[in-house]
């Protein structure tokens, strides 16, 4: 069968690998996904039925992954919401609601820009030529953001306080319409959240707290409102080498998370902004000689 | 100039009428194919049976966001306590 040659299971796992790996790391998943197989020479390209299905899963796995990972977090933050809506207000103390609220706040212009603007913007910037070069923009703006940003007075040593006190509404709302810069292919959710973290005064291990929680909704959502896709007639000899791909993409996501959550405590997102601009350059020169 | 109470019951109002039409809309957008949809709205499309579910859904999510605001912005004020 085609479908079965273009997704065998071995680039499944590959594929699924690089995706969990990548959705969180601030590197771009979508950018990789289509730079990676004219890379290896795959047949394959962003905007295949198929390909679009088999990614439904892996990010429905990562986004499974996040959700486990802050699940304590979540019953709090859900907790929270619930009792602010009862009380029709948001206690002073009561960061739980505060972050919650900022992450409801945070996920409506992620989600609206994303509902309307995807499919148009992953067909303009279909090809694996321009998604290299936003790579490398993606570098650029972790650079800006880093070398930009406000750094705030730290005073609690509770991460969610921290971020519910420097957090405003329009900085939540600033910072969940910058992930819509992941709808065009080689930009990062993570990544632009992550910079509007930074810009708006959190450190480096609570911008990226704030990114994953605000990426779980919206990853999950995202993968959730197309998975009839993968139940119907296009998930036809997707589905195989689509739950390999998704329980790769798991693996790595897991341990992503706990890798990235560790490393921000003390380190910022320089490392991963050379990684862009390197990439981005030497893939379009290439792509460009041939 | 409106007096504080009274911007304030305004902008309720305004957020639910904004709330329960875009909530409509909406559903319109879920029921209705892009060819049987109102030629203002966005994604009318003649002779094209698709429904714009995702147009639907963020029509839905907004609302609901105006009514949230609303039921926030109508609290009781809390007075100090003694």
């Amino acid at each position: 069968m085609i479908l079965l040659s273009l997704i065998t299971y071995p680039r499944a796992i590959i594929l699924g690998l690089i995706q969990g790996v990548t959705e969180l790391f601030p590197i771009s998943s979508l950018g990789h996904a289509v730079i990676l197989p004219r890379l290896l020479g795959w047949d394959i390209h962003q905007n295949d039925k198929y390909f679009l299905t088999f990614l439904v899963a892996t990010h429905l796995a990562t986004a499974l992954v996040l959700l486990g990972f802050f699940w304590h977090d979540w019953v709090r933050i859900v907790k929270g919401l619930g009792r602010s809506l009862r009380d029709r207000g948001i206690g002073p103390d009561d960061t739980d609601a505060k972050l919650g609220w900022l992450l409801v706040v945070g996920t409506i212009p992620a989600g609206i820009l994303g509902l309307l603007l995807q499919d148009k913007l992953r067909t303009v910037f279909a090809s694996s030529n321009s998604a290299a070069l936003f790579i490398a923009l993606n570098g650029v703006l972790l650079f800006g953001a880093e070398r930009l940003r406000r750094r705030a007075p730290q005073t609690d040593s509770d991460d969610d306080t921290r971020i519910a006190r420097q957090l405003t509404w329009t900085k939540g709302v600033g910072i969940g319409a910058a992930q819509a810069l992941a709808l065009i292919p080689g930009f990062s959710r993570s990544g632009a959240s992550m910079a509007g973290g930074l810009l708006a005064g959190l450190s480096n291990e609570d911008s990226a707290r704030f990114a994953f929680l605000l990426a779980t909704p919206i990853i999950g959502a995202a993968a959730l409102l197309k998975l009839p896709e993968l139940a119907g007639p296009d998930g036809n000899g997707v589905r195989g080498p689509a739950l390999a791909g998704a329980l790769a993409a798991a693996v790595s996501a897991y341990f992503s998370i706990r890798f990235l959550m560790k490393y921000f405590e003390t380190k910022t997102l320089i490392p991963f902004a050379v990684y862009c601009l390197v990439l981005g350059v030497v893939v379009s020169i290439g792509f460009a000689l041939s | 100039m409106l007096p504080p109470m009274r911007n304030d019951r305004l902008l309720v109002v305004i957020a639910v009428i904004a709330g329960i039409a875009l909530i409509a809309i909406g559903i319109v957008y879920f029921v209705e194919p892009a060819d049987s949809l109102p030629s203002f709205f966005p994604g009318h499309q003649a002779g094209s049976s698709h429904h714009h579910v995702k147009h639907g859904i963020a029509a839905v999510l907004l609302g609901a966001a105006c009514l949230v605001f609303a039921w926030f912005r109508s609290a009781p004020k809390k007075t100090a306590a003694a």
